[in-house]
This record gives structure tokens, C-alpha cells and sequence, in this order.
């Protein structure tokens, strides 16, 4: 109750609220841009100075390797769902699977501080295991989509292909997430120390504000998309972080993580993306309808993680390994 | 009354993530320069869309704007056709005077 109750949350439902009713409340873009690149700097320098002072034992590489497994798995079992449920083609069934392996940054950053609020630990590497999640369910939902050829000219797929990759590699949540963890790394608790008015004490307030732009744009998504969508692929928006956070908990189990770390490999493994995976879509996938994959997991999936899933996911991990 | 030369004028309203490549389509077929512009808002099939409304930006339109003479236009514009049969957005061609010839 108390994570529903604080204001993160809360601000997001102002803005969701806001934007259901049409309001013509707005947060600049440039501004809301701003505020994405601050948070995962906060988060990347902080997962860099906690990474600085333990060492990478083989528990980390394993987990490494599961973040991979887990995104290049997922889009399959959200793309099977979706095809067997909903009436989707398989187009933006494959485009929409690919935003459910692939992560939500700013729904592992309320995570983080749902959990220091909760006073569960855990670990700075992490950060580096939500960069990994980024990538590889892009690639399969590109391999689920042109399964059986594409109808792209030779000339433009070479064009996309390089296009796409730096895309995939170099967006900014890869490009900020590991250069501040790299950073923060290299700077330690006393370089980190002189950046803490401005990475600590506001942390909060600018989490407040990004979430406002948060519930505008899940709002606007929503009022948008949820006619087009059906009840199927709504109810896929709902079941599918279930079922991504149940093998994230599994995989975390056999690896015998701490609750803090389990919590947030679950939030990673049942979130979806809203920044790096449409962009690379509409570059990889045009035919595919953006209305569907932006409405499912910036209007349901991320809502309901904020408002549920995360209190959820803490509990369960708390359970399994406290 | 001062000289005026007649160019085609090019204008393609296509999604951002589209755009590098439209203009790469451009510079082949030997356009010396071009404008984009950022489109606010706009209304086609069934959907409204606006700008500012996409986090990722991948939804974004906008309006790039060449003026050339006609055999830097022309097969531009065949290719710029194809690559719309996937995408959304509209091309159009017009006849336009210009001050400087020489520019474009």
C-alpha cells in the first residue's frame, strides 16, 4: 500500500488521470529527454561506485548470461501468445514480443527506489544487466518477423542494416547506462561524493516529474490505442510481465540471488521497452503498427508494473529468497 | 521584373527514423541541399497523431523539402516511391520559380 501511496506512483496517476481526461497538460519533449538522460546517468553512476567496491565473482557473469538468455528468450513465448490469443498478424505480433524481452529503464528506476524505500539491498551491477536486456530481443523479434523473407530491395535492407545497428547498439539508454556505470566505476564513492547534490537530493523530485510525463504519454497511448487493440492483446499487456517476472524468479533462484537482486532481475524480466524497440521497429519493421506495441506497453504493461507488478515482484522475491 | 527559373520542388512528409535514408536517396541522385521540418500534427486513415506524444520519437513526422531541376528530382523521386510502399507518408512534386538558379 505504501508504494502505491508514494509519489511516484502518484504522479503518474495525475498524468494518466490527466491525460484520460483530456487535458492539454503537457511536458515539453526536449525537456522529458532531458530528464530520462539525468535518471539513467543517477542510476548508472550509482550501480558504477556500489560495482567499484565488490568484485565480479562468477555469480555476476551467470547473471550476465541469464539477462541474455532472458531477452532473447522472451519474444518468443510473448510472440506464440500472441499469435495463439489475439488476432494479431504476425507482423506486429513479432514487433510487439520483441518490446517484452527488451526492458523499461524507467520502470527498473522506480524499482531501485522501491526497494530503498523497502530497505532491501541490492547490487550496482545490475545496472549493467538492464544495458545487456536492451539488445538481443530486438534481434528475435527481427528473426520472428522475416521468418520466410521480407519484402524489403536488396538496397534498402543493406541501408537499414546499418542504420538498425546503431540503433540497437548506440541508443542512449546503452550509450548513458554503461558510460555512467564505467564512470562511476572509475570515480568511486569519493568521486561520486562531490556529484551527490546533484545526483542524490533531487533524485526523487525529477523521478516525480518524469513519471507526470509518464502518466501523460501512457494516458495519451491508452485512450488512443485501446480501441483498435481488443480485450486479448490487453489481457497479453497484463499476463505477459507476469510470466516474464516468473522466469526471471526461476532463473534467480538457480542462481541463488539476494532478494533486492532478484526483485529487479523479475522487474527487468516482466517490463517492455517504450524507448529503444519501437525506434528500431519503425526502421526494421514499417508494415508493423506502432498504435499496438506503444499502446500495449507504454498504456498497459508499464501502469500496471508501476501500480502492481513492483510491490508484487518485491514481495515475491522477499519470499523465495529473504 | 526580375528573372525567375522554374525547379521542382520535392516534398516528402515521412516518419523520423525513415528520414537518414530519404535524404541518402537525395544526396545520390545529386540534390545540393535540401530542408527538414518538423511536422506538429496531422490526421490520415484513422489515427490523429501529434508530435510529442511518443517517448521514443520513433512516431515522429517530418517534412523534408528539395528544390532541384529535373534530372536530380526525377529518379529521386522513383525511389523515394518505393521506399513508401512500406511506410507512412506522402510524397509530392511541384513546379516552383526560383530567385538563384544557381543554387539549386
Amino acid at each position: 500500500m505504501s508504494t502505491l501511496l508514494s509519489p511516484v506512483v502518484l504522479f503518474f496517476a495525475l498524468g494518466l488521470i490527466a491525460a484520460l481526461l483530456r487535458s492539454p497538460m503537457s511536458v515539453p519533449q526536449s525537456f522529458a529527454k532531458g530528464l530520462a538522460i539525468y535518471l539513467m546517468m543517477a542510476i548508472g553512476l550509482k550501480g558504477g561506485v556500489e560495482m567499484s567496491k565488490t568484485a565480479m565473482d562468477a555469480q555476476v557473469f551467470l547473471v550476465f548470461g541469464a539477462a541474455t538468455l532472458l531477452s532473447f528468450g522472451l519474444p518468443f513465448i510473448a510472440y506464440a501468445a500472441l499469435r495463439v490469443t489475439s488476432g494479431l498478424s504476425k507482423m506486429d505480433a513479432a514487433a510487439t514480443a520483441g518490446h517484452y524481452g527488451s526492458i523499461s529503464i524507467v520502470t527498473f528506476v522506480a524499482a531501485i527506489e522501491a526497494l530503498r524505500l523497502a530497505g532491501v539491498p541490492s547490487s550496482g551491477y545490475l545496472v549493467a544487466v538492464a544495458a545487456i536486456m536492451e539488445t538481443p530481443a530486438i534481434i528475435s523479434a527481427l528473426w520472428l518477423a522475416m521468418r520466410g523473407g521480407t519484402s524489403k530491395s536488396a538496397e534498402e535492407t543493406a541501408h537499414d542494416r546499418g542504420e538498425l545497428a546503431r540503433e540497437v547498439l548506440l541508443n542512449a539508454s546503452i550509450v548513458v547506462l554503461l558510460g555512467a556505470l564505467i564512470i562511476g566505476a572509475v570515480a568511486g564513492a569519493d568521486g561520486f561524493e562531490r556529484l551527490s547534490p546533484f545526483f542524490v537530493s533531487p533524485f526523487q523530485g525529477v523521478l516525480c516529474l518524469f513519471m507526470l510525463d509518464m502518466g501523460l504519454n501512457a494516458g495519451r497511448g491508452l485512450r488512443r490505442g485501446w480501441r483498435k487493440l481488443g480485450v486479448a492483446p490487453i489481457a497479453f499487456g497484463l499476463y505477459m510481465p507476469l510470466i516474464g517476472a516468473s522466469i526471471g524468479a526461476l532463473l534467480s533462484t538457480l542462481i541463488g540471488l539476494p532478494p533486492g537482486d532478484m526483485a529487479l532481475l523479475m522487474v527487468l524480466s516482466a517490463s517492455a521497452s517504450y524507448i529503444a524497440v519501437p525506434a528500431a521497429m519503425r526502421l526494421a519493421l514499417p508494415e508493423s503498427d506502432p498504435s499496438v506495441y506503444l499502446t500495449l506497453s507504454l498504456g498497459v504493461t508499464f501502469p500496471f508494473n508501476i501500480a502492481l507488478g513492483i510491490p508484487l515482484y518485491i514481495a515475491v522475491a522477499t519470499m523465495i529468497a529473504g | 521584373m526580375t528573372d525567375l527559373n522554374t525547379k521542382l520542388r520535392l516534398e516528402l512528409i515521412i516518419e523520423s527514423p525513415a528520414l537518414r535514408r530519404a535524404e541518402d536517396v537525395l544526396k545520390e541522385s545529386g540534390a545540393t541541399g535540401w530542408t527538414v521540418l518538423p511536422a506538429m500534427s496531422g490526421f490520415g486513415g484513422t489515427t490523429r497523431w501529434s508530435r510529442g506524444t511518443d517517448i521514443s520519437e520513433s512516431t515522429d513526422m517530418v517534412v523534408l523539402i528539395c528544390i532541384g531541376d529535373a534530372n536530380v528530382i526525377k529518379p529521386a523521386l522513383k525511389r523515394l516511391h518505393t521506399m513508401l510502399d512500406r511506410r507512412i507518408g506522402v510524397l509530392n512534386v511541384s513546379d516552383v520559380r526560383v530567385l538563384r538558379p544557381d543554387l539549386f
